[in-house]
């Protein structure tokens, strides 16, 4: 495509090239569409820059294909979320569930020519575990990770940890060599087994990044394109542009609203449920605010807020209203919890009135830009119906999840994921050690379901992911107001199988259009 | 001659000193939890606690800068705290891609600007209402929004140009001339009318002198009067505007890149600034401070040698 209109405009532009020619760049590529038929370029759009390419510091979601493009992990998971082979072929656990033992691949090389051996595998997993990664702490449970020959790898946990698996499946898994471990261009100069090798000299770190296909891969059926291209895109419109002037085979969308355009460009867009949008009352035992350590007044919030209004004002209907925070498909959702908190501001002021609230209360919540802006102004208005005033302080993005996680508010709105399982949304925002429960209020209920959910058997377990669900939808310390949509775009050329647990599909799931 | 340069290089030198002390206490005043920020919402407190450890931001704010300067006197920069990449290497590579475009655009601007300058100032009538239209429209209209409707046009419509990216010189001659030419268009616009203007007015202040008159009473063609002594005479203050020009399109090329997706330093000071990169921040202040300085030495050397009384004084 470039070449055409390159043509078009190359006698034209010859003196300007010629007057310009000594200042041509060093780096950058431009973020050319490739064709995408068996083998050639796959150009994909990305809304991320990793914040680092070396696999003990890398992240996962929106930065898996990065990771996924240089490294291997031990497992993989199906587009259904399921774990399966892939450098360990096989895997067992002791019957306290505290000793996992995985049988390795004997054939597998780093691209540098350094074989990879349980040895090998034991050292990523501990500097995974030690590292700066966002999700380092996903293995703060593995005591010890040993080789007990060259392809057996034996990880000790402090704890049965239920999602293990499918953190060995992701980021926490991926296998770097150890010569690169330590190197200073760590950050920017990967090296892994994986499909595809870093072409540093054509990469912009931040902006565009250029792999080239292993040559030397174990697996060349799951190699898919010759080259791959990951563009980084920042602005809905730049993204819109890159997509109408047909430089992406497929990508991520900024921009929801932007559908139209989109597939009006001969795109076809995918959608996936992974977060849901609403309140997070963090002030389960009202220590800044009273009123919020009550369950009637968390319960009165529920009843008040509109979600169908909420959903079409706020995200323009691209979703699904929701009344709980844990994924569709899991052991704990149950679609009836959904509607456990309709629409009745009636029963929301009886509720103050029977907490003391009866004229209501104020309540203080950060304000920032988290692409919920109509969320704020509405639920302002829905609560200020049943006599609860907010009032909102606006903060910076940039601080906004220090000041949010740092206890200064006793709700926020935001968008928060929904994982896998029960286990692995529960260790994100209710459990008493969790990121978002920001006071870290301890729960007895809680605390004795996660124990059965982490030592139980597989019914005993899916049996108190259930109640466990119930317990926090009655607790209402969350008010979930839908399931927010993620587009994927993908153009004609090219075929993709969304990730039902992932905000990005799986690189071996995106391929030439058959 | 020799004496004046390193006069103004020292001076350089001092004022990119002072630009990256202030520029450093400012970042830090701001600063804020840049752990969390890299790492996100979900990561660990302890995480995050180890990413600022990791970085040095548990230092009192004086001996973070006393490690960064130690380590800048000896040409190491650091590193992004966003990407790890070093950011000698980020710079300077994404300098080069801004340099592209802010070059192109000067080349363009004194080009077109001297064109539209010269044409305005003699012929006059209907050229020089048009020229002063032009540059009116020029003024009111928006950068951003010229790019915008460049895209619109060119790239999505007519298909003639890709909308986004930026190929090197080296990759492709043709596609980079493709991936800069609506970039440099846009970032010119503005430029371009200022400096028409300026060429218009030395050109009509010149043209009225004694010697211009003298000269054509010798004999001497139109064409070797205006060209070869007017405009001579009148580029001065053009060239003073020029050099104003390029610095301002450096900032201009904030906007431009983002909208053209190009990996340019523009880019890349607006993510590191918002997002509180310390260390990239400070690469770029310094890298545009160094620029700027050796710019206006060179227009100065410029005004030399075009104008005598310029060197004496």
């Amino acid at each position: 495509m470039l070449g055409r209109k390159s043509a078009r405009l190359a006698a034209a532009g010859v003196a300007m090239a010629l007057a310009l020619s000594a200042c041509g760049g060093s780096d950058g590529d431009s973020g050319n569409a490739g064709g995408s038929g068996s083998g050639g370029t796959l150009t994909l759009g990305s809304i991320v820059a990793p914040p680092s390419l070396a696999a003990a510091e890398s992240s996962w979601a929106n930065g898996s294909p990065y990771v996924q493009a240089v490294y291997d992990s031990l497992l993989r998971q199906a587009p259904d979320g399921s774990v399966e082979p892939w450098l360990a072929t096989e895997w067992s656990y002791d019957d306290a569930r505290t000793v996992l033992t995985m049988t390795l691949r004997d054939d597998v090389t780093f691209t540098d020519g350094t074989p990879f051996t349980a040895d090998v595998a034991a050292q990523n997993v501990l500097r995974f575990r030690d590292g700066t990664s966002a999700q380092a702490s996903k293995l703060a449970n593995v005591a010890d990770a040993t080789a007990v020959d060259d392809t057996t790898l034996q990880i000790t946990l402090t704890a049965p940890d239920p999602g293990l698996l499918t953190y060995l499946a992701q980021a926490g898994g991926a296998q770097a060599s150890p010569a690169s471990f330590d190197a200073a261009e760590a950050a920017t100069a990967p090296v892994g087994s994986g499909p595809y090798v870093l072409d540093a000299d054509r990469t912009v770190i931040g902006s565009t990044y250029v792999f080239t296909k292993n040559p030397e891969y174990w697996a060349p059926d799951e190699q898919h394109y010759d080259e791959l291209v990951i563009n980084v895109f920042t602005t809905a419109q730049t993204q819109v542009n890159a997509i109408q002037g047909g430089q992406v085979d497929a990508t991520n969308l900024i921009d929801n609203q932007s559908g139209p355009q989109i597939e009006g460009a001969g795109y076809t867009i995918q959608t996936v449920e992974l977060n849901w949008a609403g309140l997070i009352l963090f002030d389960r035992a009202g220590q800044l605010n009273p009123a919020l350590g009550d369950v009637r007044v968390r319960q009165a919030i529920a009843h008040a807020i509109d979600r169908d209004a909420l959903l079409e004002g706020a995200a323009g209907g691209l979703g699904t209203v929701t009344g709980q925070v844990f994924r569709e498909g899991s052991d704990a959702y149950d679609p009836e919890l959904d509607d456990r908190y309709d629409y009745d501001p009636d029963a929301a002021r009886d509720l103050l009135a029977e907490a003391g609230y009866p004229d209501g209360f104020t309540l203080e919540m950060p304000f920032f830009d988290i692409g919920l802006d109509p969320a704020f102004d509405l639920t302002a208005q829905y609560l200020s119906d049943v006599g609860i005033t907010v009032e909102y302080t606006t903060i910076a993005l940039a601080d906004a999840f220090t000041q949010v996680l740092g206890g200064s508010f006793p709700a926020t709105l935001f968008y928060l994921s929904e994982d896998s399982t029960t286990w692995q949304t529960a260790q994100v925002s209710i459990a008493q050690g969790s990121t978002f429960n920001v006071f870290h209020q301890p729960d007895e209920t809680v605390a004795g379901l996660l124990s059965t959910i982490q030592t139980g058997s597989e019914d005993e377990a899916a049996a108190a992911a259930t109640e466990l669900n119930e317990y926090v939808v009655e607790q209402a310390w969350f008010v979930p107001y839908y399931r927010a949509q993620l587009g994927f775009a993908s153009g004609p050329d090219t075929d993709v199988v969304l990730q039902s647990d992932n905000a990005y599909p799986l690189l071996q799931n995106i391929t030439p259009a058959a | 001659m020799l004496w004046f340069v390193l006069r103004r290089l020292a001076a350089g030198v001092v004022l990119i000193v002072a630009i990256a002390v202030l520029a450093f206490f400012l970042l830090y005043a701001t600063g804020g939890d840049v752990g969390r920020r890299i790492l996100g919402p979900t990561a660990s407190a302890d995480t995050v606690a180890q990413k600022n450890t990791q970085l040095g931001l548990d230092k009192p704010a004086l001996s973070q800068f006393a490690d960064w300067a130690s380590g800048a006197v000896r040409g190491d920069f650091g590193r992004s705290w966003f990407t790890g990449q070093s950011v000698s290497d980020a710079v300077t590579g994404r300098l080069a891609v801004t340099l592209s475009l802010v070059i192109g655009a000067t080349v363009l601007t004194a080009v077109v600007a001297v064109v539209l300058g010269v044409l305005a100032a003699r012929r006059g009538g209907w050229v020089d209402t048009a020229v002063q239209f032009l540059s009116v429209l020029g003024f009111a209209v928006p950068g951003f929004l010229v790019a915008i409707l460049l895209v619109l046009v060119f790239a999505i419509n007519l298909d003639l140009v890709d909308p986004t990216g930026y190929t090197r010189f080296a990759d492709s001659p043709s596609g980079w001339l493709s991936s800069i030419l609506l970039p440099v268009i846009a970032l010119s616009i503005a430029s371009i009318v200022g400096v028409a203007q300026q060429v218009r007015g030395s050109m009509l202040d010149t043209l009225r002198l004694d010697y211009v008159r003298t000269l054509r009473s010798r004999g001497l063609s139109e064409r070797r009067v205006v060209y070869g002594h007017v405009l001579r005479n009148a580029a001065g203050p053009a060239l003073s505007i020029l050099g104003v020009q390029f610095v301002g399109l450096l900032g201009g090329a904030v906007l431009v890149e983002q909208i053209f997706a190009i990996p340019g330093i523009g880019q890349t000071a607006v993510s590191a600034t918002v997002g509180g990169d310390v260390p990239l921040v400070l690469g770029v202040v310094i890298a545009t401070a160094v620029l700027v300085v050796l710019l206006n030495l060179a227009v100065d050397l410029l005004q030399g040698w075009l104008n005598p009384k310029v060197r004496r004084a």
